[in-house]
């Protein structure tokens, strides 16, 4: 099967700084895949390529099996929902019609309904929107529209949690009755982290990770306990992470553990416990001297 | 086709800029040229002159700055690519540029039927130019209308593509070319065939060279689109 979304050996250069540094990579139809990384990890940038609105520097992308820059045959069956999109002044229910008459797929139930839920006001101007209204807008296009590749890139600047998790029911209930390919960029990662299948992180403009998420988990645990008993755990063991306090010590280990490294942590005392996705991935991201290697 | 009418329908969703703007600021311009004809204590030989016409020529200008920048990047979100925003966006220049050009020509033969609104005010006649028959008013409004909109986009795309120093060296390149003009017409010695161009051209063949210029810039502004990024 063709991936919906192939890269290879992309890079893109801004003058003298790499935004994107020989990525490669391939998302599956159908998955929901998370892209990760820091401020400046050249998510944005690899997104906008992937949707032709900016140029690769050197390599090359694919989308439905083509090329997506200035290919209206691709381009009309994904959306790009983007952080900050800028809008004309005109109103809500403006760009909610506009969008209707451009996505072949669009849903004007669904998109009454998250209307109704997000609470927009049809007749606001967009530029007298809050921050987070005016995301909301974005959101309710980008689930309308049902393309079969849908991409966020940080889509809920702004919006408070409830309006969040209102989001991330309405996708997964979505995207259950009508699959597609979904990548959420975010930073918010544990908020997340159980509507990801595949992660990608990126760390600057390279593929740090690149792996399903259930092979992620359980990579890191967190030993805690009685300083004395960690260490001897530990001893011969890579070690991300330590810290100490009065006489408690916890340690961050790679995992998984075997059932004899766990009986024995048990003999000792110490709890176990596996690290969180956000928290595997402040290890990955470059400040721990070993990475995770999935 | 379907994609470029889509396109067109985006700008006129909200009909504010493209129509309302316009016309309102028009209508205010001639209705003040009116109160001054109809205060004049003696009205001048070959009735009252006025340039306000210009107005809606300078608004449309402000149309395709606006049509390339602020409603850009909204528009390339929705699954449309640069050609087809172009092309779209060109189309529904064509439509205004038909049907202004006609309200315009409407306008000129009541004002000429009644005597200038009365007070032999030439708002609509514009002399030499604009003073024609209607078809010929019609055909040269449609060009100047369409001219100064594509004009205004290729200034948008300008300062999209590369940023307000980008939309400085493009004002100083039409100084230049302009320039180059002047230069050849003089080491030539051709000022008196120019001068005699201009003196002796008939309105129609000036559309003509109009026409020609207005193609050039949305060639211009089309280049320029293929690489723009929002």
């Amino acid at each position: 099967m063709t991936p919906t979304i192939s890269v290879t050996q992309l890079s893109r250069r801004y003058r003298d700084q790499a935004a994107l540094d020989n990525v490669s990579l391939a998302v599956e139809p159908g998955t929901v895949t998370g892209l990760l990384g820091r401020n400046g990890a050249g998510k944005t940038t690899l997104l906008r390529i992937i949707t032709g609105l900016e140029f690769p520097s050197t390599g090359e992308v694919k989308v439905f099996g083509a090329a997506p820059a200035e290919n209206e045959a691709v381009l009309r069956r994904m959306v790009f929902v983007r952080e900050e999109q800028a809008y004309p002044d005109f109103r809500v229910g403006h760009a909610i019609r506009v969008a209707s008459w451009f996505y072949p797929n669009w849903s004007a139930e669904l998109a009454e309904q998250l209307l109704a839920d997000f609470e927009l006001p049809l007749g606001r101007r967009m530029r007298r929107l809050s921050r987070g209204m005016r995301s909301a807008v974005g959101i309710v296009i980008g689930l309308a529209a049902r393309a079969e590749l849908t991409l966020f890139d940080e889509p809920y600047a702004g919006l408070d949690a409830v309006a969040r998790q209102l989001f991330y029911d309405r996708l997964l209930a979505d995207f259950a009755e009508h699959p597609r390919t979904i990548v959420l960029s975010t930073h918010l990662i544990d908020e997340v982290a159980d509507l990801l299948e595949h992660i990608v992180m990126l760390d600057h403009g390279r593929v740090a990770l690149d792996a399903p998420a259930d092979e992620i988990r359980g990579t890191g645990m967190t030993v805690s306990g009685p300083a004395i008993a960690v260490e001897e755990f530990v001893a011969g063991r890579p070690v991300w992470h330590r810290q100490r306090i009065a006489s408690r010590a916890s340690a961050v280990v790679p995992g998984p553990l075997d059932a004899t490294a766990q009986a024995r942590a048990r003999a000792l005392h110490l709890s176990l416990e596996p690290l969180s996705l956000q928290q595997l991935l402040v290890h990955a991201s470059g400040t721990a001297e070993e990475k995770v290697s999935a | 086709m379907k994609t470029l009418v889509n396109v067109a329908r985006y700008h006129l969703v909200d009909r504010i800029t493209y129509v309302a703007l316009p016309w309102g600021i028009l209508a205010f311009s001639f209705l003040i040229n009116v109160a001054i004809a109809a205060m004049a204590p003696n009205q001048p030989l070959g009735g009252i002159k006025t340039g306000g016409l210009v107005s809606i020529y300078v608004f449309l200008l402000v149309c395709g700055v606006v049509s390339m920048t602020r409603e850009l990047p909204f528009g390339l979100m929705l699954g449309v690519s640069r050609r087809g925003y172009y092309l779209g966006t060109a189309l529904l220049v064509l439509a205004l540029g038909i049907a202004y050009g006609l309200a315009l020509t409407v306008l000129q033969v009541l004002e000429r039927a009644s005597g200038g609104w009365g007070f032999s005010l030439h708002y609509f006649r514009v002399p030499w130019i604009m003073d024609g028959p209607w078809y010929q008013t019609w055909v040269t409004s449609f060009v100047l209308l369409v001219l100064f909109f594509l004009y205004g986009m290729w200034y948008g795309l300008a300062y999209r593509r590369w940023g307000l120093l980008g939309l400085a060296t493009f004002v100083v390149a039409q100084m230049l070319v302009a320039l180059a003009v002047v230069a050849v017409v003089t080491l030539t010695h051709h000022w008196t065939a120019f001068g005699h161009f201009f003196t002796t051209v008939q309105a129609p063949a000036l559309t003509g060279v109009l026409a020609a210029l207005t193609l050039a810039l949305g060639l211009g502004g089309f280049t320029t689109m293929r690489r723009v990024t929002v």
